[in-house]
């Protein structure tokens, strides 16, 4: 009982806090208000909401939070967060674009990188086209919430027969000295024939207190292009994470999205990918790494509505420590999507005696010519493996280290972009 | 191949027929009164009826869960019978002094009590413990049973007779107050089998009950309880088939099984109750509630079933795996067709150490049924070493018709091993092809594809009850696949 009231004031909360602030913010007051609405009536999910049955929401946004932020950190640290060398660099911090500290000058032909609120400003066709026209409000409280409350991020987009060689780094930073609650919004458009690489980075820097970021990504993926997508989350002990990324998929595109959890007290990944037309492929990778008292959700979703396409889905996970991790993988196969291949595999090693493990891989298929399957296993390492390695002169923990790189390896190699492969390669 | 599917899809439902038999019934609704005219109609103890009470009044504090994958009308629990015996009659000895026209349903359904009988001599023989309308009306074989000590015999008479076993173990393993059918179930069962084996006796026979729902719009809520001692061991078998309804019947039943130290339960399911026409009007709502306890170490339960009827099937035969070492198995053979809705699966709970269980689960689905999977393996933290396999395939027929798999995973152990495997596909185009090459044509074909599919789970069955089970799928499978 307590905890309920506790969350429902946290919902006043920001209820009060939006009906202050939504003057200030950008945008359609309108698309807001009822985002709002459908945020109220949904509420912080609590264990009994399905969806939310194995993390704590409410426990997240226990206590008090400063909802409009506006800390700097300094522009070494910023550096520092910086690990792609060649790459267009774009600084979010706490929510906001900072286009100095950003590298978005010399911008190739067809790339157009910009914040959210100049491009809401300058009349883009292209954001109003797009713009919160992919994450239903109502069918997550978190869409609703930062739908209504964001503040700014990052625009990217790509024109037609435009081939991006060098990737777009976008860099999510949350520094804080006293507890918050950001929104991060971006929108991608990749339009027809494109090509382009996009890391999204999330870090907390010089941070005392609890940050909870609330970020959403739409990704519109157009006729014959391809997107490579990745996700870095690195939020530290402190960090909280609820990470939504909708994208939606045209004729013959091809995307693949990569997330990787390294740390964060509390990370949600709501990953949906819709593909809505024929011959598309889609490719979903994930990597978590979790310790100590950790909380990783991993949800997607992949929506086949049309015929012909083809998905493959492969989340891996390391549990350390008291951490709890959860993959809840879901495939719809629509009436319609006939000759769909579709495939999912979570895989678990659990390596402490205190850590806890959820997976829930869901398919709902509705059409019958269709090759569907996924596959889950959990167990620790395996003993024998170990006993070969030191049979051979390897120590205990370097052979557990060698088993976990081998593990995780599946995953990391099918990252595309060297420095970040070596990147990540380094911080497991 | 679509038009073998339609033609066979239009074959009509073959069991459906009704028998005459009066029905002593109680009126419809459901209220305190129903339950103390259930009670006094069968004698009941005081203790008995306090049960039912508190069952009841949890029961109206509870409120019907909707988060299986179906959607129905949701029936009316104040527009159902809940009580109906066909007409009252002293102790059976033999069978001439069954009902005729019940033997003739028997005989209708190929099920002949008479042939039982005549088995009785042969090695395998199967004893039946007949129940239409929930009150047991024959109880064949007792008397070969009773010198083993086996006790086996119909709820209603355990409660008089061996009422201290009854306190014991009902709702041991399923709390009147688990979920809302359960409770409902509690409040109002009528009658079911009782069974008790004791220290280190192999059960000589397969214990059978066949159910059958008759009377209009009876609801039928059977409570049965198993309980194997020390070292024993038991094959229970329960089958039925439902007569063609127009609308809605409600089925609730309870199924617990106790298996102790080294004891081995092995119980079998044939459902085919009338699934409704192929506009999906009526039907058989079976919302059951099984649940097997693994009381101590090396026991072990294994569920079979053959599910080919019922509208709505909301049934997930479960076993907790508390003793060390204890094994818990489920095999299902779930087939849907015109407007059929199943949500079936098993719920694995490991607690002790070193328990192993195995999910096999085959669903079919044709038409514009649905069809899911739902299962649940957890792992508590002290269960070191356990493991288990689940392994769940979906067949598609038809364009219209839907495969689901939730299942739920849960481990908090990390010597656990646990591995999942899910698929959905459609008959193999090259199988088929296969078959016609040889002359074997298309509707033969696809039956031979299917039967070779579920035989991981039909060769689980035993022998007596696999020509059933076979014939049984061959039915469903010619109204649904072709």
């Amino acid at each position: 009982m307590e905890t309920a009231i506790k969350t429902s004031t946290i919902k006043d909360k920001l209820i009060f806090e939006y009906e202050n602030s939504k003057l200030f913010l950008f945008g359609d007051t309108q698309l807001r208000d009822k985002a709002m609405e459908s945020f109220y009536e949904q509420g912080i999910p609590t264990r009994k909401h399905e969806e939310y049955k194995y993390i704590r929401m409410g426990l997240m946004l226990k206590g008090e939070f400063n909802i409009s932020i506006n800390e700097n950190c300094s522009d070494a640290q910023i550096e520092s967060l910086k690990f792609l060398k060649e790459a267009y660099v774009v600084i979010i911090e706490n929510g906001i674009f900072i286009e100095g500290a950003s590298n978005v000058q010399n911008l190739p032909k067809g790339l157009t990188i910009c914040s959210l609120v100049d491009a809401e400003k300058s009349n883009s066709p292209i954001f109003e086209k797009h713009y919160a026209q992919y994450a239903d409000v109502k069918a997550d409280p978190f869409i609703a919430l930062n739908t209504a409350m964001t503040k700014d991020g990052a625009f990217i987009h790509i024109a037609k027969n435009t081939i991006i060689e060098k990737p777009i780094h976008v860099i999510h930073i949350s520094t804080a000295s006293e507890n918050t609650l950001i929104h991060p919004r971006n929108l991608i458009v990749v339009d027809e024939n494109s090509q382009v690489k996009i890391v999204e980075s999330f870090e907390t820097v010089a941070t005392t207190a609890k940050t909870v970021s609330n970020a959403l990504t739409e990704i519109v993926v157009d006729k014959h292009a391809i997107v490579d997508h990745y996700k870095i989350q690195d939020e530290k002990e402190l960090g909280c994470l609820v990470n939504t990324t909708q994208v939606i998929q045209q004729k013959q595109s091809v995307f693949s999205t990569h997330t990787f959890t390294l740390s964060g007290s509390l990370v949600r990944n709501n990953l949906t990918v819709v593909l809505d037309d024929e011959h598309i492929e889609s490719h979903l990778n994930g990597l978590y790494l979790t310790a100590g008292n950790q909380a990783v959700d991993n949800h997607t979703v992949v929506d086949h509505r049309k015929p012909n396409c083809n998905s493959n889905e492969l989340y891996k996970g390391i549990i350390e420590g008291k951490s709890t991790a959860t993959f809840n993988g879901k495939i719809f196969v629509r009436k319609d999507a006939q000759k769909t291949n579709a495939f999912q595999s979570n895989k678990n090693i659990l390596l402490s005696q205190d850590g806890t493990i959820n997976t829930k891989p869901q398919l709902e298929i509705y059409a019958d010519d269709v090759k569907c399957s996924h596959g889950s296993t959990t167990g620790k390492l395996d003993e024998e493996k170990i006993f070969y390695l030191r049979a051979r002169g390897i120590s205990v923990i370097n052979a557990k280290k060698l088993l976990m790189h081998a593990f995780a390896s599946e995953v990391v190699n099918t990252i595309k972009i060297e420095a970040l492969r070596e990147y990540v390669q380094e911080k497991i | 191949m679509n038009e073998v599917i339609e033609q066979k899809v239009n074959t009509e439902y073959k069991y459906g027929f009704v028998t005459d038999i009066d029905s002593d019934s109680a009126p419809k609704g459901l209220n305190e009164d129903i339950i103390r005219f259930i009670s006094a109609k069968k004698n009941e103890p005081e203790w008995m009826l306090e049960y039912r009470l508190t069952a009841f009044r949890h029961w109206l504090t509870m409120e019907e869960p909707d988060w299986a994958h179906v959607t129905y009308k949701k029936p009316d629990f104040q527009d159902i019978i809940y009580y109906s015996a066909p007409k009252p009659k002293k102790v059976l000895k033999s069978l001439d002094e069954v009902d005729p026209e019940l033997l003739k349903t028997f005989d209708k359904l190929g099920i002949s009590v008479l042939e039982q009988e005549r088995l009785s001599g042969v090695e395998s023989r199967v004893a039946l413990d007949v129940i239409v309308d929930s009150v047991s009306v024959k109880t064949t074989f007792k008397e070969t049973l009773a010198e083993k000590g086996i006790i086996f015999c119909s709820f209603g008479e355990a409660i008089q007779e061996h009422p201290a076993l009854v306190k014991k173990y009902m709702s041991s393993v399923v709390p009147s107050s688990d979920n809302f059918f359960a409770a409902l179930n509690s409040a109002v069962f009528t009658d079911g089998s009782f069974c008790y084996i004791p220290k280190g006796v192999h059960c000589p026979m397969e214990l059978s009950t066949y159910f059958r729902i008759e009377a209009a719009g009876t609801g039928q809520f059977e409570r049965t309880l198993i309980i194997a001692e020390e070292g024993s061991k038991v094959s229970y078998l329960e089958g039925c088939t439902a007569p063609m309804r127009d609308e809605n019947q409600l089925h609730a039943a309870v199924v617990e099984l106790v298996a102790h130290k080294d004891a081995q339960i092995k119980y079998s399911t044939v459902q085919n109750w009338y699934p409704g026409d192929k506009e999906g009007k009526g039907g058989v709502f079976n919302f059951v509630t099984k649940r097997g306890m693994c009381l101590e170490e090396n026991a072990k339960i294994s569920w079979t079933q053959v599910e080919t009827g019922s509208a709505i099937t909301w049934k997930y035969p479960s076993v907790i795996l508390k003793g060390d070492n204890s094994i818990g198995e489920f095999y299902s053979v779930a087939v849907t067709n015109n407007y059929q809705q199943a949500d079936t699966g098993t719920k694995m709970i490991h607690i002790g150490k070193n328990t192993k269980s195995t999910i096999i689960s085959k669903g079919v689905s044709a038409g514009f049924s649905n069809n899911s999977y739902r299962g649940l393996v957890r792992i508590a933290k002290g269960a070191e070493n356990a493991r288990n396999f689940s392994q769940c395939d979906s067949l598609l027929m038809g364009d219209q018709c839907g495969a689901h798999t939730f299942p739920y995973i849960e481990i908090k152990n990390n010597t656990a091993v646990v591995e999942h495997e899910a698929t959905t596909s459609k008959i193999g185009e090259d199988q088929l092809f296969y078959c016609k090459q040889r002359g074997i044509d298309n509707e033969k074909a696809i039956g031979l594809i299917v039967n070779g599919y579920c035989k991981d789970v039909l060769s689980q069955l035993p022998m007596e009850f696999a020509v059933e089970a076979q014939k049984l799928l061959e039915v469903s499978l010619e109204g649904s696949v072709g």
